[in-house]
């Protein structure tokens, strides 16, 4: 058979996606339907794997968070013309469930999230559950279409500060991605 | 004031109320992407039966995953009940979960801490 040396290695995929244990792996455009599907394939395979109860829902529940805050994000800068996102679900070598998503944002935008998500991670379990209280009794009209509980929600289910990267694309966007440990 | 009727989706719960009976109850998964929008119609329902019914209101509850716009669209209307109870309204609340997914035990105990109202949260079901 041919070998086109410039072609994916659709094997050497498979066996990065065995070997950091990925259960599930999207890339592309986002719709609301393909998160609702998407999130019903994920609940079923860990329902499969016999996971706890608690761990299924914190799994979904970020998945969740991080999914529709790209969405939101991306319908609030249309200019940027893309609703895709990048996501990872995994273990790792301890066991516990990593959720990583990631989505290009214009650089002002990615380094406000970077510091909420920097002075989040100096919060112990108490201050956060704090900070989620205070942020759940926002007045309506100081939030724009987004409760603004994400992030502090993923923070107070995580066993590790969230942890974020970014990387420049070009002179004012780049790919921001966020990394959430159960 | 109409009896509501929303039926339950993938990524939204059954609501309904009733006028007659004085009772809301919520049932399924809550994760739509807007949440407010969904939720406005039962908000205006309950304020127009604190404001204009004169009776008892409860609601019952058996709510699964909650999203964060979601957990804020219940904490307006538990928020518009803990306020009919100040000001002297004969306002209650149940729910109930199963005991196996303790995450929602666990959130349905973090609404209570915030009402004064008499709020039951029920255990049920196959314990594994």
């Amino acid at each position: 058979m041919e070998q086109d040396d410039a072609s994916l290695d659709l094997y050497a995929l498979r066996e990065v996606f065995d070997r950091e244990r990925i259960m599930l792996c999207f890339n592309g455009p986002i719709t609301a339907t393909l998160i609702e599907e998407i999130g019903k394939a994920l609940r079923r395979h860990m329902e499969a794997l016999e996971e706890s109860p608690g761990s299924v829902a914190d799994v979904f529940s970020v998945y969740i968070e991080m999914t529709q805050n790209i969405r939101r994000y991306a319908q609030s800068r249309s200019s940027l013309d893309l609703e895709s996102a990048s996501i990872i679900v995994s273990r790792d070598d301890a066991g516990r469930h990593v959720v990583v998503a990631g989505n290009v944002v214009y650089e002002g935008d990615g380094d406000a999230l970077a510091a909420r998500i920097t002075a989040l991670a100096g919060l112990s379990k108490e201050e956060l559950k704090a900070a989620f209280k205070t942020q759940l009794r926002q007045p309506r009209t100081e939030l724009s279409g987004s409760a603004g509980l994400g992030l502090i929600d993923m923070a107070r289910k995580a066993s590790q500060p969230l942890r974020c990267k970014i990387q420049s694309l070009d002179d004012d966007r780049s790919f921001f991605s966020l990394r959430v440990v159960l | 004031m109409t009896d509501l009727n929303i039926p339950q989706s993938n990524s939204s719960p059954a609501i309904r109320a009733s006028w007659a009976d004085g009772v809301v109850t919520m049932k399924g998964d809550s994760y739509p992407e807007n949440s407010f929008e969904l939720f406005q119609p039962l908000i205006d329902w309950v304020d127009s039966y604190l404001k204009t019914a004169g009776r008892a209101l409860h609601s019952e509850l058996e709510l699964l995953y909650l999203n964060t716009s979601s957990i804020r669209a219940l904490m307006d209307v538990l928020d518009m009940l803990e306020g009919a109870h100040v000001g002297g309204g004969r306002v209650s609340a149940r729910w109930s979960y199963d005991s196996a997914n303790e995450r929602v035990g666990d959130l349905a105990e973090e609404f209570k801490e915030d009402c004064t109202f008499p709020f039951e949260i029920v255990a049920t079901g196959d314990r594994r």
